[in-house]
């Protein structure tokens, strides 16, 4: 069973009268495999967003539909196990830390004790114990970002989905969530984030998927991805100079040659770029 | 950050119905933001013209003072009751999906009429709570009144004799009968349905323009033509296609019976359930109609 | 979609038509309101009143209308404070005080106003001007009860200005024909239950300067013979008068409420 699926998931926004459509996702086919950091790429106005709001059913599909847990999106219940943080969140200005997760925590059904408990474990967690009975019109765009993730955590769901989960979030903030969502996956949650900080999300991302004006230009596992297949590193340990000297005469006896002995590795960013300059449909392909 | 930290119950449930719960829990978040903005200044201010008018009356007899003060301060509920319902309702879903509060609560389980809902029961409170804060108000000045003439009037009859006294006794008693008149509750219980009513006009307004103006120009506009639907129908009657298209428009002259209650009339409680019975059936279809509009909407 | 919701609101809205019709049908029976918004009455209360009224609030503009009406009353203005309570009880005919007052002002205040105006010429020409006051006051009761005939108020009212104002209005005394008419009045209010106890001993009175002293004897033997226990009234007084008329009248002692004492 796949956390999330959608199928031929298309989205086109009305701008309304005499306007026309804007075509923000076309055709999208993702899979989310339970248990996975999944990695939403893309530069702004790729459809990141588009596709967490469709999944949500914030926003309805105008073609293709979508599932988490094999439930249709269109449901209300599909959103039983799924822990949400919206990009740059905004939450009611006048309601403390601690006021809002319990706003929350009430909304998913939970009360008395146990919310309070658990109230008291997420702003430990998120690290905001000390301003939980200050409201929200007080707190960082950091603080709110850690808010809107307790806020997503409070009903321990088993589907994460963040939407840009670092921005504006100071490194060691950044290091904290991130070590935050490793430790989440390795509960067993999933986790789909979208990001365009891609150094970031090498670390953390079992896969990613790259969008590119609403399409999936490049997706794959971040491992195999970032290998460069036409090249082979060879690891070897504690191996005597007369030895390298004969593995390279018999490297250059088939015809291969040896580039260089180090690191084969590219960056995921190097790999970003490439993806976006390979796509190079027109901006009229839009409309 | 603890490990135990994650570890929290999780939902077995895998049903989510209706749940009245999420509704009153938005209902109160809701009345929770209209409290704490400034809203209660407005009704210091209110408070201000009360009690102002008591002694602006001050000259007056004692039957031509309560007419007014009666008269002005239901006038004054009345319409601050319109206001709020309308105003207040006018930014609820619009400052929603503006703050983008709407995503965070949206995704979680809550259905989408819970949550239209529990936005209009938290309009419905704040009237409810504005309305018993003025009626306090009034009741206090009303309160303030009477002591004064009671007091002008046992002065009056000091060194009269026992006679006299009785008949002071009376007067106090006809005055304290004429102020503590509960009548005026149902003046108070048709304002608050006729409120419900404007209030899910706005709230129907709301779910398809983001425009705050809009949404405030738009429900004034229905409730001065159904306010004048009475008129309409008195004085062009026999125009039926004319009527047809008015009868989209809740008549609202038919909530004014405070004037009627301030000079002593009899009005029925069947009246008045007949009138509430009346905003009640509109307030329903007009929420649902919200709801058909708002259960497709982007956000 | 929204053209689904247009219909529906249609819908419902001719549903609740009969609904709509019952409340209105009602409202007119126990004469609701008053008068409608016509083209006069918008220029006899301005635009800013006639808003106003628009907006549901008669019983406001109409106080509006009143409390100016005392503001010309101080300045001695009496026509146009008379104009503004003619307006008044236009938008409110169901309000007593409005009629009570009214008159008050009329018969009392205006009709002082015309007698001691010293652009009269001569004093004939000042009483004429009064009586014409009252008369306008007794016109203006009339209708009053025309609008609330199912109270004692505007038949004490009358009664009340029969009694103090209209009885004085004659050349020849003792007048009796203005009590006559007061005690007609004063017994209609005196026949309704919630009456207060100076009702019936106006009407006492007001018998009895009619010319009719059995009758008023009668009306005191009445109030007398009321519970004492569970009504209020001033004894005292009812008591007073009753001697006063077997006196008067020469009752024989055994049928006397107060026989005398015998010598
Ligand atoms: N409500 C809307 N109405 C019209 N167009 C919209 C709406 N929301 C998004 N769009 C457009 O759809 C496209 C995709 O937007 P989306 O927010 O999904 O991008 P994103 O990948 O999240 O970008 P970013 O990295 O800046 O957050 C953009 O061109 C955007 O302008
Ligand atoms: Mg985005």
């Amino acid at each position: 069973m796949d956390a999330i699926r959608t199928e031929q998931l298309t989205k086109k926004y009305d701008l309304g009268w005499r306007k026309g459509k804007l075509l923000a996702l076309e055709k999208l086919n993702l899979r989310v495999r339970e248990g996975e950091v999944y990695g939403l790429l893309g530069p702004n106005g790729s459809g990141k967003s588009t596709t967490l709001k469709l999944v949500l059913d914030l926003v309805v599909p105008t073609e293709g539909s979508a599932w988490i847990f094999d439930v249709p999106c269109s449901k209300v219940v599909s959103r039983l196990h799924v822990g949400f943080l919206p990009e740059n969140p905004y939450f009611y200005r006048y309601l403390t830390g601690a006021e809002t997760l319990e706003f929350y925590g009430k909304l998913c059904g939970m009360r008395g004790a146990t919310l309070k408990k658990r109230i008291e474990e997420l702003l430990d967690l998120v690290g905001l114990t000390r301003a939980r009975h200050r409201r929200l019109a007080g707190y960082s765009k950091g603080m709110l970002q850690r808010i809107g993730l307790a806020q997503a955590l409070i009903h321990d769901p088993k589907l994460l989905l963040l939407d840009e989960p670092t921005a504006g979030v100071d490194p060691i903030g950044s290091k904290d969530i991130r070590d935050l969502i490793l430790r989440l996956k390795g509960m067993g949650k999933t986790v789909l984030l979208s990001s365009h900080l891609l150094a970031q999300v090498q670390d953390i991302c079992d896969r990613i998927g790259v969008l590119n004006r609403g399409q999936m230009i490049l997706e794959g596992d971040v491992q195999t991805l970032i290998s460069d297949q036409r090249r082979l590193s060879i690891t070897v340990q504690d191996l005597p100079e007369a030895a390298r000297a004969r593995v390279e005469e018999a490297v250059r006896a088939t015809g291969a040659s040896i580039v260089s002995v180090g690191h084969p590795q590219t960056t995921l960013e190097a790999l970003f770029l490439e993806a976006l300059r390979k796509d190079q449909r027109r901006e009229g392909e839009h409309d | 950050m603890t490990e135990s930290a994650i570890a929290a119950p999780s939902m077995s449930r895998e049903r989510v119905g209706f749940s009245a719960h999420r509704v009153s829990v938005i209902a109160v978040n809701t009345l929770t933001e209209a409290v704490r903005q400034k809203v209660f200044i407005l009704f210091l201010l209110i408070g201000l013209v009360f009690i102002a008018l008591a002694v602006f009356f001050a000259q007056f007899t004692f039957g031509e003072q309560m007419k007014f003060i009666k008269d002005t301060c239901l006038g004054v509920i009345s319409v601050i009751t319109t206001l709020i319902a309308i105003v207040g309702t006018a930014q609820l879903l619009p400052s929603e999906v503006e703050n983008r509060t709407i995503y965070t609560i949206l995704a979680k389980p809550v259905r989408r009429f819970e949550f239209l809902l529990g936005k209009f029961c938290g309009s419905l409170l704040l009237l409810l709570l504005s309305m018993a804060a003025m009626c306090i108000l009034f009741a206090a000045v009303l309160w303030i009144k009477e002591q004064g003439m009671i007091r002008e009037l046992s002065q009056s009859y000091v060194g009269e004799s026992p006679a006299a006294h009785v008949e002071a006794q009376k007067q106090i008693e006809q005055i304290q009968t004429e102020v503590l008149d509960v009548e005026l509750v149902k003046a108070l219980v048709a304002d608050l349905a006729k409120a419900t009513l404007i209030a899910s006009v706005t709230l129907l307004v709301s779910t398809f323009s983001t425009s705050l103006v809009f949404n405030v120009v738009v429900p004034f506009m229905v409730y001065v033509v159904g306010m004048l639907r009475g008129t309409a129908a008195e004085m062009w009657g026999a125009h039926r296609l004319f009527m047809a298209v008015l009868a989209v428009f809740p008549d609202f002259g038919l909530f004014s019976i405070a004037d009627e209650i301030n000079l002593g009339k009899v009005v029925p409680w069947g009246h008045i359930g007949q009138i509430v019975t009346y905003g009640v059936a509109r307030t329903l279809v007009i929420v649902v109609a919200a709801h058909l509009v708002f259960s497709r909407r982007e956000i | 979609m929204k053209l689904l919701v247009v219909i529906v609101l249609f819908g419902i809205g001719f549903a609740l038509l009969p609904l709509e019709n019952a409340l209105r049908t009602e409202r007119l029976q126990m004469k609701y309101g008053g008068a409608h918004v016509t083209f006069q009455l918008r220029e006899a209360i301005g635009q800013n009143l006639a808003i106003a009224l628009l907006a549901g609030m008669r019983g406001i503009v109409a106080d509006f209308l009143w409390i100016q009406g005392h503001g010309f009353w101080e300045k001695r203005e009496w026509l146009r404070q008379y104009r503004n309570i003619e307006v008044a009880v236009t938008l409110q005919p169901q309000s007593i005080m409005f009629w009570d007052l009214g008159q008050w002002h009329m018969a009392w205040n205006i009709g002082y106003g015309a007698f001691s105006d010293p652009k009269n010429r001569t004093k004939a020409e000042a009483i004429k001007r009064e009586r014409e006051w009252h008369e306008k006051a007794r016109q203006f009761i009339l209708r009053g009860i025309e609008n609330i005939p199912n109270r004692y108020e505007l038949y004490f009212t009358m009664g009340w200005l029969y009694f103090e104002k209209l009885s004085k209005d004659c050349d020849d005394p003792p007048c009796s024909e203005a009590f006559c008419k007061s005690a007609d009045y004063l017994a209609m209010a005196t026949s309704y239950p919630d009456a207060p106890q100076f009702v019936p001993r106006l009407y006492a009175r007001a018998l009895e300067k009619c010319g009719d002293l059995k009758a008023a004897y009668e009306e005191w033997k009445r109030l007398w013979r009321l519970d004492h226990s569970t009504t209020e009234q001033a004894w005292s007084i009812i008591e007073r008068e009753i001697r006063r008329l077997e006196d008067y009248l020469q009752i024989p002692n055994q049928q006397r409420v107060f026989p005398q004492p015998t010598p």
